[in-house]
């Protein structure tokens, strides 16, 4: 299942997601764009599922890491949310792989399928992350997020029923965007590449002795 | 010290730290922490604060806004239904705060204890299967590749006059341009490396056989490390449920 063009692939997913997300952590938008490689992931392996969840749960697995030692020391408590993640990218949101890819371009069916991808995967990520921002946060993440937390505090709803809303108004959103970008990319990312991740390791050892590393 | 016994030790006290709600119990685990840092890593220790506190610092000042400001009540008094208040709000704040700055602290006080060492002397000591930290070394391969990338194609965008050096509106217009100049550079060093690069020079099976030697055994000073962690949470835990039965 992990063959070397695949290892490369999730290495270059979890950079992925290292680089974007802590760019976007650091300028402190009030969105997260952290796993748009774990997604992009699920959607270059989307032939075979089990393979597009292992590696994209993988490659959010070794962002976490490297985020944890240089930008963002509380990410790890996400781990939960990266495997809710990878679960819902390869077995719903790699679906919409041919219709990611298809030229020329359905604007319709395009637009629809990442909204309806992302709304799935938001709701997700919003129900799974709600219990760790409630606890570790106090529902407080520093984003934007947190004055609507506390708008929903001061209605009188309990922290993780508040986390939970507040997730759930601004998950959707960033994980839209999130499957937009991943979407885009995958558009654009050569056949030849896509080629060389469904090739099995043996066979392409074969071919080539230093290949399978 | 070894780093994974770091790592387990870090384990340890972020483990007690997570489940502590106590204020004592968290300020025993900050002084396990400062004397680590001494001991380990002498007077650098004073550097291993900055970080720490700029990432804690903005929370902290958004938690007591919307704790202490607009809630003004804890969220057990919130449970309970009772009116509350800003001091026991402040208290709260200070908890949630305290238990972050803590693991914060103890993150950078480990990666500062091994900052002699280069990732790769990291990774190769660590207790962890062969696969992960080949992975690891690739990740941090491809990051640095991704930052070049993005100079590279920016730089090219630039002489193109497709985006301008400063802030513009062309910028917002052709920043999808820039993006995927930057992923098509990657894929295409991505593919070379794979099929041409990496095969002639024999770089995978070459990094197999510098990370698949044996890890550094633990040491007496990481098992007195954790031995301290684990007394000391069962210390301050005891005291915390002791303070409880008594009130």
């Amino acid at each position: 299942m992990l063959t070397t063009p695949r290892l490369i692939a999730i290495a270059l997913c979890a950079a992925l997601n290292f680089s974007i997300g802590s760019i976007v952590y650091l300028i402190k938008l009030p969105v997260y764009l952290d796993s748009i490689g774990t997604i992009l992931c699920a959607l270059l392996l989307a032939g075979d599922r089990k393979a597009a969840f292992v590696c994209s749960f993988l490659s959010a697995l070794l962002s976490l890491i490297v985020s944890t030692l240089l930008i963002n020391p509380f990410i790890p408590w996400f781990v939960g949310t990266d495997v809710a993640l990878a679960l819902v990218s390869a077995f719903v949101t790699s679906h919409g792989a041919a219709i990611f890819r298809a030229r020329p371009l359905r604007p319709a069916a395009f637009i629809a399928r990442v909204l309806l991808y992302g709304v799935i995967t938001g709701v997700t990520a919003a129900v799974v992350s709600a219990p760790v921002v409630a606890y570790l946060f106090g529902g407080v993440t520093g984003s934007g997020s947190a004055l609507v937390v506390a708008v929903f505090l001061h209605a009188g709803q309990q922290l993780l029923s508040a986390s939970l809303s507040s997730g759930l108004a601004i998950e959707p959103i960033d994980k839209s965007l999130q499957v937009l970008l991943a979407a885009l990319l995958y558009r654009a990312t050569p056949g030849e590449f896509l080629a060389m991740l469904q090739t099995s390791g043996p066979d392409q050892a074969k071919r080539n002795p230093g290949y399978g590393g | 010290m070894t780093p994974s016994g770091a790592i387990a030790f870090a384990a340890i006290v972020i483990g007690g730290a997570t489940w502590s709600a106590d204020i004592r119990a968290l300020t025993v685990l900050l002084a396990l922490c400062i004397t680590f840092g001494i001991v380990e890593t002498g007077w650098r220790v004073r550097k291993a604060f900055a970080w720490p506190a700029a990432i804690v610092g903005p929370l902290a000042l958004f938690m007591a806004i919307v704790w202490v400001g607009i809630v003004a009540r804890s969220p057990a008094e919130i449970a309970a239904g009772l009116a509350g208040s800003r001091t026991s709000a402040l208290a709260y704040v200070a908890v949630v705060c305290m238990r972050l700055f803590l693991i914060a602290l103890l993150l950078r006080l480990v990666t500062l204890r091994f900052s002699h060492l280069t990732p790769l002397q990291f990774i190769r000591a660590l207790w962890a299967p062969l696969l992960l930290k080949k992975l690891l070394v690739l990740t941090l391969s491809w990051i640095d590749t991704i930052l070049h990338a993005v100079d590279r194609s920016r730089t090219a965008l630039v002489t193109a006059g497709v985006v301008a050096p400063r802030l513009a509106l062309k910028n917002v217009a052709n920043g999808w341009i820039l993006v995927q100049t930057v992923w098509l550079s990657v894929i295409t060093i991505a593919i070379g490396r794979a099929r041409d690069k990496w095969p002639a020079e024999n770089t995978l099976a070459r990094l197999d056989e510098v990370l698949s030697v044996p890890p550094l055994s633990l040491r007496w000073r990481d098992g007195a490390w954790m031995a301290a962690a684990i007394v000391t949470l069962a210390a301050a835990f005891a005291a915390a449920a002791l303070r409880a039965a008594i009130a």
